[in-house]
């Protein structure tokens, strides 16, 4: 699910090495870096345990263990709580769309009902971490304008582009811009700091990635609100790729099933 | 010592008062060093219960402190697009304030609703410009959630409260300040009242400090008109003057200089050293009027300066420094007080007491010497109106002593038993008189909104159970039935009004769900939906711990304890045992903190007693004269609390503190009258006149000096009724330090003038 063009999902960031060999040859545009970014292969679906800690200021934890399958970098997504014993069961089912609101239902077990939900705010956190709906959703490469800030920079041992994002108007976002370590060879993330809409820096993001089954998969993420002083760190394990999940199973009626390992 | 002194003035005036001036210029440039604290809240104690469980709520669940913002135009209904539009301007101002946490109002609010399976959390007012339709959603929705209505709008409709939560560690006087002229500038239109403790505690100091200076100065002017027509000479005032004036702005300036120096906050001038410049003023007032007058006395008699000077010297020096001596004692007793500041002011008012003591056993002799006396004026040749007076009621003292003794005792057992009638009591909104802006707004947030007090009750146990979510209940139900309750809220309610969303928004499931897991699932769903901070001001981030907060209106000190001791009493017998309660809130610390004060102010006035005896008895070399140095100050102190017990007055924390005028005066008087018994029974003056030989020395002095220090009476006049308190306290203990040792310690001293001169 997360990321627009950069992280698609916390669960499912494909991204495909194929595509950037050409975007290494010559001198490009921002807009070029992101549209090849975008453009990347990802696996078509994706199952995975995830791990979510919470810390905040005082540095008091909440841990919580879900269990996610999507499929198209995180189109549909489903979710189940493995822990703490008080969630286990509560499940999550989220449908995007293009032309109206995402679909978003939850199962809660002690009452026996689905109920459908909804935030009118993109700024809004995501079950208390510091990702918001808007971290978590594709970012539309129209809806930004882009810089290239340095073609070439040695970023934790990796050759990166730095990227600036500035989110036009009608992207209605909750940053003034973004600035953005995409490593070259891989054309994944490993760092971005996000400011807020008075140009103050709101939040910085860590990425870590393996290359599984051809493609760039992160196994880490950790999300620091500087303003808040809360984090939000996620770590994937038991990652599957492709596995032929099919769109049957991102319906109301699975939510109540946990799904077998 | 003393020898060398009396030389330097003496011998060499001019380089005595150049020196003089040079060291108090000195002193005094520290002026621009002192640093002003208005933010009362640092003066709490951190050491009681109260406050500690006020601090730990402060960690949990941010800044508890509120300040209220109601808005509107009486009789016209809030829900209307323009004034929803002003509302929704002011939200967004105030929030972009530093200073400023957190903004509660219909703009910043949520709303969950229920629709077909389908729940949604979204903003109360969605947008600045609202149609008809918006606002009657907004309406409809609140007259469904009458808490919730409750809290951001008025009881009669028209008027909107807008709740101000401020960050933490913030100087509640810049707070306030920044957000009352945030609303003024852009509330003009409507009728905005304030409200709320940290409004209180940052607008008292500014405003009070302001009232009292203005008064001060009127006390100042009558002062001087007081002792230009006793003492008949401008020069004679003016020197008395001049040592006033050097022994404040030195003491002001040390306390810049020890600021500095040391860094320590004990030293920032605060509310409570607004009082400082008043009582170093009596004391010095008072060295130099004995000094004035005892030269006046020996002139006419001499008609030689320098004898006269060194006559009055010879005599004053060792009183002069006694009183000084124990009044600093006096002072530094206040060390012992729980806020630590006192120890500062203490210290601050003992060195102003100290440099007024050189000044006037140097500098101002050094003037007289300078100064070319007409020995034919009437200043000097004659004597005054109170003088003859003094001397008059001196002689029936002295022919009457064992009457005027039993009816001092009779008068004394009046306020001995009154002593038993003292009750504490502080109720803050009697600060300011009614009429006033404060006292009105304060009145109206009281009638018509939430109230301007809060108290909070921390509730430590498994938030997540819905035994202790019905216990938080069943405990808000308790206190909504106190008069003074507004409303309450805890996570309780939100849990209430997530059951019944969930539920298709079924009223029947308004009600905390039987099951834990339950529980679990709605703070879940909201998390998903909803901001998790939502709940930071009233659960802790791992749900141990829940904040119950009441709204009240404002409550006296003595209503608190009752209250406080109600929901104690009612926590005991009906709540889970498995639940730790504790209640804290600026009206519990503030009530612990008068309570604390007037302890230990009572320990501060033994304590100083008790020094003050050993020091007399030591300097006098008898132990009975330490008893007679403290008979005048200890009746002074009886009968102070003692009638304020006798009428009904009730005793505050500005009313203790400031018993230590009594003190610093009180001793004053009777040192000097028992040093001269001592230097005249020494020079061999009969028993039959020694008494009345000393009241006309030194009663004249002790009389001009109360009557020109009671021109303080001034501050009676303030529309603050702790000033009030300060003015009348100096009245009274100007006129009963000087008739308690006129009366008391003159009738005891000749009823015993035979032993006593052994």
């Amino acid at each position: 699910m997360i990321n627009k063009y950069f992280i698609k999902s916390p669960i499912s960031i494909g991204l495909g090495t194929l595509t950037l060999i050409s975007a290494m040859t010559f001198a490009q545009t921002g807009y070029e870096v992101a549209k090849s970014v975008d453009e990347r292969l990802e696996p078509k679906d994706m199952k995975t345990d995830m791990t979510m800690v919470l810390t905040n200021s005082k540095g008091q934890s909440r841990t919580s263990t879900l269990r996610t399958v999507n499929v198209n970098g995180g189109e549909k997504q489903m979710l189940w709580f493995l822990s703490p014993a008080d969630d286990k069961g509560v499940s999550f089912l989220k449908i995007e769309h293009d032309d109206k609101d995402d679909e978003m239902r939850l199962w809660l077990p002690a009452f026996k009902k689905v109920r459908r939900i909804s935030s009118s705010k993109k700024a809004e956190a995501f079950m208390g971490s510091d990702l918001s709906y808007e971290d978590m959703t594709n970012r539309n490469l129209d809806e930004n304008d882009y810089e290239l800030v340095k073609s070439e920079e040695i970023f934790e041992g990796h050759t990166c582009y730095v990227l600036k994002t500035v989110p036009k108007s009608v992207a209605e976002s909750e940053y003034s811009s973004h600035i953005t370590w995409v490593v070259i060879d891989g054309l994944y993330p490993i760092k971005e700091e996000s400011y807020d809409r008075t140009g103050n820096l709101l939040k910085t993001k860590d990425f870590t990635f393996i290359k599984l089954d051809g493609y760039y998969t992160p196994i880490e993420i950790y999300v620091d609100n500087v303003q808040k002083n809360h984090n939000t760190r996620l770590t994937f394990t038991n990652i599957q790729l492709d596995t032929e999940i099919e769109d049957d199973l991102f319906q109301e009626k699975n939510l109540k099933r946990l799904p077998r390992d | 010592m003393k020898q060398w002194a009396l030389n330097q003035s003496l011998n060499h005036p001019k380089r005595t008062i150049i020196i003089s001036l040079i060291l108090t210029m000195l002193l005094s440039s520290g002026l621009w060093l002192v640093q002003m604290e208005d933010d009362m809240l640092k003066l709490l104690p951190d050491d009681i219960e109260s406050t500690m469980t006020w601090e730990a709520v402060q960690e949990e669940f941010g800044n508890t402190n509120l300040m209220f913002v109601a808005f509107g135009r009486t009789g016209e209904s809030v829900f209307n697009t323009q004034a929803l539009s002003d509302l929704w301007t002011i939200t967004n101002e105030i929030e972009s304030l530093a200073e400023v946490d957190e903004v509660i109002s219909i703009a910043t609010l949520n709303r969950m609703d229920s629709d077909d399976g389908f729940m949604e959390v979204s903003d109360l007012q969605p947008a600045k410009d609202l149609t008809d339709v918006e606002v009657d959603r907004i309406r409809t929705y609140l007259e469904k959630t009458p808490d919730m209505m409750r809290r951001v709008v008025g009881t009669n409709g028209d008027f909107l409260n807008v709740v101000v939560r401020p960050v933490i560690d913030v100087a509640s006087d810049k707070f306030r300040n920044n957000v009352v002229n945030t609303c003024n500038q852009n509330l003009q239109d409507y009728k905005v009242h304030f409200g709320g403790e940290v409004y209180l505690t940052g607008s008292i100091p500014m405003l009070m400090r302001g009232d009292v200076i203005r008064l001060m100065r009127i006390g100042l002017v009558v002062m001087i008109l007081i002792m230009l027509s006793s003492l008949r000479s401008i020069s004679a005032v003016a020197m008395v003057l001049s040592v006033i004036v050097m022994s404040l702005t030195s003491m002001m300036g040390f306390m810049g200089w020890i600021r500095h120096f040391t860094q320590l906050d004990i030293f920032y001038f605060s509310l409570m050293n607004t009082s400082m410049p008043i009582i170093l003023l009596t004391i010095a007032n008072s060295d130099g009027v004995h000094v004035i007058t005892k030269f006046f006395s020996k002139l006419r008699l001499s008609g030689n300066v320098k004898e006269s000077v060194e006559g009055t010297m010879n005599s004053l020096l060792l009183p002069i420094f006694l009183t000084s001596a124990t009044t600093v004692v006096a002072f530094l007793s206040l060390s012992f007080a729980p806020i630590r500041q006192m120890m500062g002011y203490g210290i601050t008012i003992g060195a102003g007491i100290i440099w007024a003591w050189i000044l006037s056993a140097t500098f101002l002799p050094s003037l007289i010497i300078l100064k070319k006396w007409n020995l034919s004026s009437s200043a000097i040749s004659k004597s005054n109106f109170i003088e003859r007076v003094t001397d008059k009621f001196g002689s029936i003292v002295i022919h009457h002593p064992k009457k005027v003794l039993g009816a001092g005792v009779v008068v004394l057992g009046i306020g001995f038993w009154g002593l038993f009638l003292l009750n504490v009591e502080v109720n803050i909104i009697t600060f300011f008189k009614p009429g006033t802006e404060i006292r009105d707004s304060l009145e109206f947030m009281d009638a018509e909104m939430t109230g301007t007090m809060d108290l909070q009750l921390r509730i430590q146990g498994d938030i997540k159970s819905p035994k202790t979510l019905n216990d938080m209940i069943t405990f808000q139900d308790f206190l909504e039935k106190h008069p003074s309750t507004t409303t309450t809220i805890s996570i309780a309610d939100v849990i209430k009004q997530m059951h019944r969303t969930v539920m298709d928004d079924d009223p029947l499931y308004e009600t905390i769900p039987d099951t834990r897991d339950k529980v679990n699932n709605l703070f879940t769903l909201y998390s998903i939906s909803g901001d998790p901070d939502d709940f930071s001001s009233l659960v802790d981030y791992e749900y141990k711990t829940g904040l119950v907060t009441s709204l009240m209106k404002n409550m006296s000190t003595k209503k608190i304890v009752t209250f406080v001791d109600e929901i104690k009493a009612y926590a005991s017998k009906h709540i889970n045992s498995d639940l730790s309660i504790t209640i804290t809130g600026m009206l519990v610390i503030f009530n612990d903190l008068v309570h604390l004060l007037v302890k230990s102010s009572f320990i501060s006035i033994s304590v100083s007693i008790i020094l003050i005896a050993i020091m007399a008895a030591v300097a006098f070399k008898r132990f009975h004269w330490g008893i007679m140095a403290v008979v005048p100050l200890s009746g002074a102190v009886i009968m102070n609390f003692g009638l304020m017990g006798v009428f009904g007055i009730h005793l505050s924390h500005i009313t203790a503190i400031l018993s230590s005028i009594i003190i610093g005066v009180g001793v004053d008087f009777a040192l000097h009258y028992i040093s001269q018994f001592r230097n005249l029974a020494a020079r061999g003056v009969p028993d039959s006149e020694i008494s009345q030989q000393v009241i006309h020395e030194v009663g004249y002095p002790i009389v001009l000096d109360a009557v020109s220090n009671m021109s303080f009476g001034a501050l009676l006049f303030s529309v603050f009724l702790p000033v009030m308190h300060i003015g009348g306290l100096m009245v009274f203990a100007m006129v009963s330090t000087s008739i308690g040792t006129l009366t008391l310690l003159a009738a005891l001293v000749e009823i015993f003038k035979k032993k006593l001169r052994q």
